[in-house]
C-alpha cells in the first residue's frame, strides 16, 4: 500500500516536472520569433505546444540517462526520484520566477544526484557519466551555438546586406516558422522522453512493469500531455529575456539563433552527445547579437544567465538532498513524501499568490 | 584527482570533436543556404523589374535549389530524430 502510495506520488512529481518543463523551455523555442514578430505570441505559444505533443510520439526509446550514467542505477529508489523531481522542481520554478533560462534536463539530473547521495552518499555518484555526460556537454554546448550562430549571421549579413531590408525581413521571419517548428519538434522529443523514463522506471522498482520493459501508453500520452499545457501555459518571463532582454534582435539575428541552434542540437543528438537546448539557444542569441557589435549584448543579462546554470545543478542536488532528509525523517513509508508534496504544493501557492500581489504576470507585449 | 588526460578518455574526445565540427558546419550552413535562398529571391524582384528576365530566371533557380537543400536538412534533421 504505502509503495503503491509513493509510486502515484512519484508519477504526479514526474507530471509536474513534465508541466515545469515545458512552460520553463517554451523560450527557446519561441522567444525569437515572438521578439522579431515572425509569429503572434499565442499562435507560436500554440504551435509550439501541438509540436511539443508530437515530438514526445516520434521516439519511446526510453532515455534513462539518469539512472544508468550519473548514479549507480542499483540505488535508486522511487523515494529517491521523487526527492529529485522535488529538487528539479523547485529549481525550475525558482529560476522561472526570476526570468533565467536555464537547463532543465540539468536540474532533473541534479535533483536525483543530490536525493541519491543524501540516501546513500557520494559512492552512488558515476563520476565518468557526471563529468563526460553532462559537464563537459554544459561548458561546449554555449561556446559552440555562441560561435556557430556568430559566424553564420556574419556570414547572412554578407549575402543579403545589399538587397531590400522588406524582403529579407519577410523571408527571415518566415524561415523562423521552420526554424521554430524543428526546435519544438526536437525539445519534444527530448525532454517529455525523460519524464517516460522517469515514470517508467518508478513502475518498473514499484514492481509494476517487469525489468526493460518500454513505457506503457497511457505513460506516452500522459508525459506528452503535460508538457504541451506546459508549453501553452507559457512562460512569458524566461521569453521576455531571451527574445528582448539579452539583444535586441532582427528576422536575421532571430533565424540565426534557431536555425543554427537546431542543427547543433540535432547534429549532437546524431553523435550520441545531448546538449541542453537552454544552453544552445540562449548561447546562439548571445552569439547572434555580438558578431554584430559587442555593445549589442547585455552581458549583465547573459552574466545572470550563466551564473542560473553554473548554479543549476549544485541548487537542485542541495534541494534534492533536502527533500529526501525531510522524507526519511519520516521513515521508509508514505508519509515523508505525502508531507514533502503537501508542503510542496503550499509553497508553490504562496509563490503565486505573492507574486499575483506583486502585479501582473510579465508578457512581452507589456514592456 | 582526475588529470588532463583522465577528462580526455571519460569524454572521448573524437566524439565530441566531431561533434563540435559537424554542429558547427551544419549550423553555419543551415543559415548560408537561407541567406543564399533569399538572396535569390531579392535579386529575382529586383532583376524581373530591371527587365532582365534571363538574370532574373537564373536568380530564382539559385533561390530554388538552395530551398531544396533546406528541405533535405529538415528531413536529415527529422530522421534524426525518429531514428535516435
Amino acid at each position: 500500500m504505502a509503495s503503491d502510495v509513493i509510486l502515484v506520488l512519484v508519477i504526479g512529481a514526474a507530471l509536474a516536472f513534465d508541466f515545469t518543463n515545458g512552460f520553463h523551455d517554451t523560450a527557446n523555442v519561441v522567444a525569437t520569433s515572438i521578439s522579431t514578430g515572425a509569429a503572434r505570441p499565442q499562435v507560436a505559444i500554440a504551435a509550439a505546444s501541438l509540436l511539443n505533443f508530437a515530438g514526445a510520439f516520434i521516439s519511446i526509446s526510453v532515455a534513462a540517462t539518469v539512472a544508468n550514467d550519473v548514479v549507480d542505477a542499483a540505488a535508486i529508489t522511487p523515494t529517491i526520484v521523487f526527492a529529485g523531481l522535488i529538487g528539479a522542481i523547485a529549481w525550475n520554478l525558482v529560476t522561472w520566477y526570476f526570468g533565467l533560462p536555464s537547463s532543465s534536463s540539468h536540474a532533473l539530473i541534479g535533483g536525483v544526484v543530490g536525493s541519491a547521495v543524501a540516501a546513500d552518499g557520494f559512492q552512488v555518484v558515476i563520476a565518468e557519466g557526471l563529468l563526460g555526460k553532462v559537464l563537459v556537454p554544459a561548458l561546449v554546448a554555449p561556446l559552440l551555438a555562441f560561435v556557430a550562430a556568430g559566424v553564420s549571421i556574419g556570414l547572412a549579413y554578407r549575402v543579403i546586406g545589399r538587397q531590400r531590408p522588406g524582403i529579407v525581413s519577410r523571408g527571415f521571419k518566415y524561415g523562423q516558422v521552420l526554424s521554430g517548428g524543428m526546435l519544438a519538434l526536437a525539445h519534444g522529443t527530448n525532454d517529455a522522453q525523460k519524464t517516460m523514463g522517469v515514470i517508467t522506471l518508478a513502475l518498473i522498482a514499484n514492481g509494476s512493469l517487469g525489468a526493460g520493459s518500454e513505457p506503457p501508453l497511457w505513460v506516452i500520452v500522459a508525459s506528452a500531455v503535460a508538457i504541451a499545457a506546459g508549453t501553452y501555459s507559457g512562460g512569458w518571463r524566461i521569453i521576455k529575456t531571451t527574445g528582448t532582454r539579452i539583444i535586441k534582435m532582427d528576422a536575421a539575428q532571430g533565424f540565426t539563433s534557431q536555425g543554427a541552434g537546431a542543427a547543433v542540437i540535432l547534429t549532437s543528438t546524431h553523435f550520441g552527445f545531448p546538449l541542453s537546448t537552454t544552453h544552445v539557444i540562449n548561447g546562439g542569441v548571445m552569439g547572434a547579437g555580438a558578431a554584430k557589435r559587442l555593445s549589442a549584448v547585455r552581458w549583465g543579462v547573459a552574466g545572470n544567465i550563466v551564473v542560473a546554470w553554473v548554479l543549476t545543478l549544485p541548487a537542485a542536488a542541495l534541494i534534492g538532498a533536502v527533500a529526501y532528509g525531510v522524507t526519511s525523517v519520516f521513515g521508509s513509508g508514505a508519509v515523508g513524501p505525502v508531507v514533502v508534496t503537501a508542503a510542496s504544493l503550499a509553497a508553490i501557492g504562496a509563490a503565486f499568490v505573492r507574486r499575483a500581489q506583486r502585479g501582473a504576470p510579465v508578457t512581452v507585449q507589456s514592456g | 584527482m582526475i588529470g588532463v588526460l583522465g577528462i580526455a578518455e571519460i569524454v572521448e574526445v573524437k566524439e565530441l570533436a566531431q561533434t563540435v565540427v559537424f554542429a558547427f558546419v551544419a549550423g553555419v550552413g543551415v543559415t548560408l543556404i537561407f541567406s543564399l535562398a533569399i538572396w535569390g529571391a531579392a535579386r529575382f524582384v529586383d532583376l524581373s523589374q530591371e527587365d532582365r528576365p534571363v538574370a532574373a530566371g537564373a536568380a530564382a533557380g539559385a533561390a530554388g535549389l538552395a530551398l531544396l537543400a533546406l528541405a533535405a536538412v529538415v528531413v536529415i534533421g527529422v530522421i534524426v530524430m525518429t531514428s535516435k
